[in-house]
């Protein structure tokens, strides 16, 4: 049977990590298992939830959907890189405030989705954003708040205070 | 003072969740974060055939590979006795439905697991399968079970309420299939709808639905050295966990620990699914083990809501009340009757109407597929899809306003239904605050293909015993005790709760959740009860901590504790705000070394005396294509009762998620089976929830009618805001086409096929 | 969930991913939007995944006839690049259409091409837009016509050990894409890729492909005669009904086929005026 682990060295949240993985092995399961980054999650099996959204060299990808060897010499950032408890992203913040979420599982891919609509669209009106985050399932809010913590967090980081 | 008077300052302000910078943060802990040395990786070996025999079980080549430490059939698992779901969690001699778990791989890891799977091999003799719900009701039908059932010792699982009506022994001449007959009967229906101006009547069916969280079930166990089994879940319910797991598992309750994780969604279908089975495969394994389903698996082989057959007529006379109900009602079981709404579903069909006279009959019957569960208000929005469709046609029949006619119908304190007497319900503030909203206005002049629909509904909630304590901290503050898994934001809930009636901030108190063998007594987070209930007992312990300190402060001051107030943490003199103690030194005086006072320790121990249902109703605005048959949702108002909004920002996200759900009923989720019982919808490839473009902006109407038994009258609201959604939607379609559907969900092709046949 | 095991090639150039395709076992890797998910569920099984990434395949050109796309562009990539972009509007609509932001963030026009689902709205597009793929093999380079490609579901006339390399669009008409989608997949249950010829220009022809509907992307020349004949207010009902739907509920989707049509005949009508 094929799948020699392989070594793959990436970038992750700005720090160079080197890990031994099998060919096989998604991106998620490598950040989640081997990097102890829990915050994106795993939701289906179809590439459709969205909930292990994270950025690859800048561009918001379905971590489920990719092969962590796929991921060589790239940069990835996860939701633990964009903030922290400490000091929370003003997108983070946003969604805080606007109650953006209620269980929170699909929090982490929509806060990556929507930061990756803000870099090319800093100031998207709602149906932008809803149709940005066709690719996010959300079973708990009803999105609207989701859609409001977007715009709220698109605005402070227009103009930070 | 009566709580409508009470002024508060904490209570009803909008707040984010307590646990909010850590869901965005990704440091919240859930169910398959948790890091376990030497975890054990869980994957099921799934039956193909909707019914068969299971002949043997040949692990050799899965054992073979390395990294597997077991493969576990039923006869491994230290669970004796049969015939329901919970003493079943692996397939005994007889696979029951396509996707059933028949054995377990155990591995070092989810992909070994996985490679093992494929090598389990399993020697099957199919046999007939009933399937659709109508031919297994035939008495040539199948049987979808011929194993015999053992000693079945199910948990009662009546999380939403006991069972209502007779119950009668299925008729000998009936199918295999039928396994209960309940009857609700009340007053002659065929005289009044004799006497009736006009009767309406349907056949309505409604698919199986999946509650669908985002975070699919999962579960760990492991054995400590002396023996307990612990187990870390995504649950609704840690301490009810607990006791099933020491029942089916047959092990002493006092070895069992479960604490709950945070829950990425639960909505009644994380209600002991798992646990019995991952305690057990740990016990058999000696190993900590790990079940995180894939949603494959959780769509096919967790326990969606059922599938129905809802016959209903109804009568009205010429003012427009409601003269009586006719319902024989087919609940489609499944496999196993554990958490089958048959008991529940009777009284469901009166809705949120008062009635003279009815005439019901459920039947349970048995099928081919995987037994049922509650979701999120179990059976109501059916029901209510059925009844709101009806009054609905009637009123137009009669020349009636469809508001008017809610209103004449809607219950009063004491009032009849087929359960007994209406509690307290503010179904009429409801209606009135939904007439008066700009949408509902707007219905008479819209463009071509569009429409606007109302339809009023609830759930009757529960309540339940539960415990509290409310400690003070050794730095001042104060914690809530409890071991409440929070599914909707109670902890923020029951955290305001103490902070009001303790006269402190919010930021002053903390709640603590802790594993069930320690927390006070703590229910399911589910039947809209814990803001109901938790909260209640969480005021009795802050009142009772209230006392404490102020018993203390007394004593300290000289002053007496009915002239004692507690403001900006500390305790005063009322109208000497330079005199006082401060908590902080209450702490010091009653916690650790040289105490000169007992601990602040309050305790709350209650049960609310009656059910405090919460109305509501949902006015939709939709458009539909023609063309194509789709449905856009344009516009939604949603009016619910809250009793007291404890915090109006978790309201609305009840409410909000209620209706975007029950969206999700109307016109999008079924989870469908073809003739042989294959689930064709075992990924989000089939089964459709609603995403981010189909739901519009919602406006939540929060309107307070205080509850005399909830905390500040609050009353628990979760499950009423999914409940009326459907029916408006199908109102609205209604009005809209003037092609009414009967079937849920209502996708595309079947409004393209109604409309053609209009 | 988890593919069955497979080892994993990166090649420098195309030559070295050509070799390495010569395994019968071996699946090339571009996006992996399309592979990935199919590996997870372990429907494909191949022995070595050969990733593409470290070709330079990747870029738009635009010139006023046409529109050539770097096959390992992806949807996200090709979709800014034709903002603005006149005359391969069924093209830009149908990009849109694909999956979610984060799948076109990582998905590739060539690799879609390559895949050849039945559903695919870019085949569509590519079809009507009367596209020629340029494919490398051991043997050298050729063209291939988008009428010459798909020939079944993900079947192309592509070789075992062969590539494409880039797809040229040629500009000019008016264009369209319209689809009516699958509420739980999104996938399109019939998508309608339609290019009129401007008044005046030299093709005067006009090209209708459909996907979601048939076993594999396809044109539909009854239909272009059709309204080539008789313009986009011809009765298609003939037409259409002899199509050999890949459904068993034919009626709901050969109306849907219908719908879709005229949908997209109506805009690009529009546009080859304007």
């Amino acid at each position: 049977m094929g799948g020699t682990p392989t070594s793959v060295t990436l970038t992750v949240n700005g720090v160079e990590r080197t890990l031994e993985v099998e060919p096989r092995m998604l991106l998620v399961h490598a950040l989640r298992d081997d990097l102890g980054l829990t915050g994106t999650k795993v939701g289906c099996d179809t590439s459709q939830c969205g909930a292990c959204t994270v950025h690859v060299d800048g561009r918001a990808v379905k971590s489920c959907t990719v092969l962590a060897v796929q991921a060589t010499g790239a940069e990835v950032t996860t939701v633990e890189g964009i903030g922290s408890l400490a000091r929370l992203h003003p997108l983070q913040a946003a969604f805080v405030e606007q109650d953006g979420l209620q269980c929170g599982f699909c929090t982490s891919g929509m806060i990556m989705t929507a930061l990756d609509l803000l870099a090319r669209d800093p100031d998207p009106d709602g149906e932008t954003v809803r149709h940005a985050l066709a690719g996010n399932l959300c079973r708990c809010t009803g999105y609207e708040t989701i859609v409001d913590a977007v715009r709220a967090g698109a605005a402070t980081m227009r103009s930070p205070a | 003072m009566s709580i409508e008077e009470l002024d508060t300052t904490v209570v009803g302000v909008r707040r984010p969740r307590i646990e909010a910078p850590t869901k965005v943060t990704g440091t919240a802990l859930y169910a398959s974060d948790l890091p376990v040395a030497g975890l054990l990786h869980g994957r099921f070996v799934p039956s193909p055939y909707a019914h068969a025999r299971i002949v043997s079980i040949d692990a050799a080549a899965a054992l073979a590979l390395d990294g597997v430490a077991a493969v576990l059939s039923a006869a491994a698992l230290p669970i004796a006795g049969s015939g329901t779901r919970a003493l079943e969690p692996l397939a005994r001699e007889e696979a029951l439905y396509a996707g059933q778990p028949v054995a377990l791989v155990l591995a070092e890891s989810e992909a070994i697991a996985e490679d093992a799977a494929e090598l389990v091999v399993v020697d099957y003799e199919p046999l007939p399968a009933a399937v659709d719900l109508d031919a297994a009701l035939d008495a040539s039908a199948p049987p979808a079970r011929t194993s015999t059932v053992g000693a079945a010792d199910a948990a009662d699982m009546a999380v939403h309420g006991d069972a209502a009506g007779s119950v009668e022994e299925a008729a000998p001449t009936a199918s295999p299939n039928v396994t209960s007959t309940h009857r609700l009967e009340h007053g002659d229906v065929d005289a009044a709808f004799a006497a009736s101006a006009a009767v309406a009547e349907g056949v309505f069916r409604t698919g199986w639905v999946h509650q669908a969280y985002i975070e699919p079930q999962v579960a760990t166990a492991w054995v400590e050295p002396d023996g307990t089994v612990a187990i870390h879940s995504s649950t609704q319910g840690a301490s009810f966990a607990r006791a099933a797991v020491a029942r089916v598992v047959g092990i002493p309750l006092e070895k069992v620990k479960v604490t709950p994780a945070v829950v990425g969604g639960g909505f009644g279908g994380k209600i002991v699914l798992i646990e019995p089975l991952v305690a057990a495969a740990a016990l058999a394994a000696r190993r900590p083990v790990r079940i995180a389903y894939t949603r494959t698996e959780d769509l096919s082989a967790t326990n969606p809501a059922a599938g129905l057959r809802l016959e209903v007529k109804v009568g009205m006379d010429a003012e427009g009340t409601l003269t009586g109900i006719r319902s024989r009602i087919a609940v489609d079981e499944g496999a196993y009757g554990d958490m089958s709404p048959s008991g529940l579903i009777g009284p469901r069909i009166g809705a949120g109407y008062t009635w003279p006279a009815w005439d019901v009959e459920v039947t349970a019957v048995k099928t081919n597929k995987f037994g049922p569960g509650a979701y999120r208000g179990p059976t109501a929005t059916q029901c209510t899809f059925a009844i709101e469709q009806l009054v609905d046609e009637l009123a137009d029949r009669l020349g009636l306003d469809p508001l008017e006619v809610r209103l004449r119908n809607a219950p009063t304190e004491g009032a009849q239904k087929l359960d007994g007497a209406w509690p307290a319900v503010a179904a009429r503030e409801a209606l009135e605050a939904a007439g008066e909203h700009p949408l509902w206005r707007k219905r008479a002049a819209l463009p071509q293909d569009e429409g606007i629909g109302l339809a009023y509904g609830l759930f009757p909630g529960a309540r339940f015993a539960a415990g509290a304590v409310c400690r003070m901290e050794p730095d001042g503050s104060i914690a809530v005790v409890t071991g409440l898994a929070d599914i909707t934001g109670t902890a923020t809930a029951i955290a305001a709760i103490a902070a009001e009636t303790l006269g402190l901030s919010f930021e002053q108190v903390r709640v603590n959740v802790v594993e069930a063998s320690a927390a006070p007594q703590t229910p399911v987070s589910g039947g809209s009860a814990i803001t109901y209930s938790v909260g209640k007992a969480v005021r009795a312990a802050a009142e009772d901590a209230r006392e404490q300190i102020l018993r203390i402060a007394a004593d300290e001051l000289e002053i007496a504790p009915a002239d004692l107030e507690i403001v900006d943490g500390a305790v005063r003199p009322i109208g000497s705000p330079d005199r006082g103690v401060t908590l902080s030194d209450i702490a010091r005086k009653s916690t650790g070394f040289g105490n000169a006072y007992p601990p602040v320790e309050g305790r709350g121990a209650t049960v609310p005396a009656e059910l405090s249902p919460s109305a509501c109703v949902n006015i939709v605005h939709v458009r539909v294509d023609r063309d194509t048959g789709r449905v856009d949702v344009l516009d939604v108002a949603h009016v619910q009762d809250v009793g007291r909004a404890i915090n109006p920002l978790l309201c609305e996200g009840q409410m909000r998620g209620g209706v975007t759900q029950s969206i999700g009923y109307a016109l999008f989720e079924e989870l469908v089976h073809d003739e042989d019982g294959q689930l064709q919808t075992p990924t989000f490839l089939g089964y459709a929830i609603p995403r981010a473009e189909h739901v519009p902006a919602i406006d939540t109407v929060i309107i307070e009618v205080p509850s005399k038994h909830g905390p500040l009258g609050a009353k628990g609201i979760g499950e009423s805001a999914i409940v009326p959604g459907a029916a408006a939607i199908a109102n609205a379609i209604h009005a809209a086409t003037g092609a009414r559907l009967r079937t849920m969900p209502m996708t595309p092709r079947r409004v393209w096929q109604a409309l053609r046949e209009s | 969930m988890i593919p069955a095991a497979f080892d994993y090639v990166r090649p420098g150039s195309i030559e070295e991913a050509l070799a390495a395709l010569a395994d019968p076992d071996a699946k090339a890797l571009a996006g992996g939007h399309s592979l990935i998910p199919a590996l997870k569920v372990r429907l494909a099984r191949p022995s070595v995944l050969v990733d593409l990434r470290d070709l330079d395949l990747r870029g738009v050109a635009i010139d006023e006839a046409a529109v050539t796309i770097g096959a390992l562009t992806t949807y996200g990539e090709a979709a800014r690049a034709l903002a603005g972009v006149s005359g391969v509007d069924a093209l830009r609509e149908a990009i849109g259409s694909v999956g979610d932001l984060q799948i076109r963030n990582a998905g590739t026009i060539g690799g879609c091409i390559a895949h050849a689902d039945p559903a695919s709205d870019v085949a569509a597009a590519v079809l009507a837009l009367g596209a020629r793929l340029t494919a490398q093999s051991p043997a050298g380079t050729r063209e291939i016509a988008a009428d010459d490609l798909f020939l079944g579901p993900f079947t192309t006339a592509l070789a075992a050990q062969e590539l494409i390399t880039e797809i040229t669009i040629p500009r000019g008409g008016g264009s369209a894409y319209a689809s009516v989608e699958d509420l739980a997949s999104g996938y399109p249950l019939a998508g309608a890729a339609v290019r009129l010829a401007r008044a005046g220009e030299s093709d005067g022809s006009c090209r209708v492909a459909l996907t979601g509907a048939l076993g594999a992307p396809s044109r539909l020349p009854s239909v272009e005669a059709l309204i080539e004949r008789e313009g986009v207010e011809a009765d298609l009902s003939a037409a259409l009904s002899a199509l050999e739907l890949a459904t068993d509920d034919v009626a709901y989707r050969r109306h849907l086929v219908e719908v879709v049509v005229r949908r997209a005949a109506a805009r690009a009508v529009e546009r080859s005026a304007a």
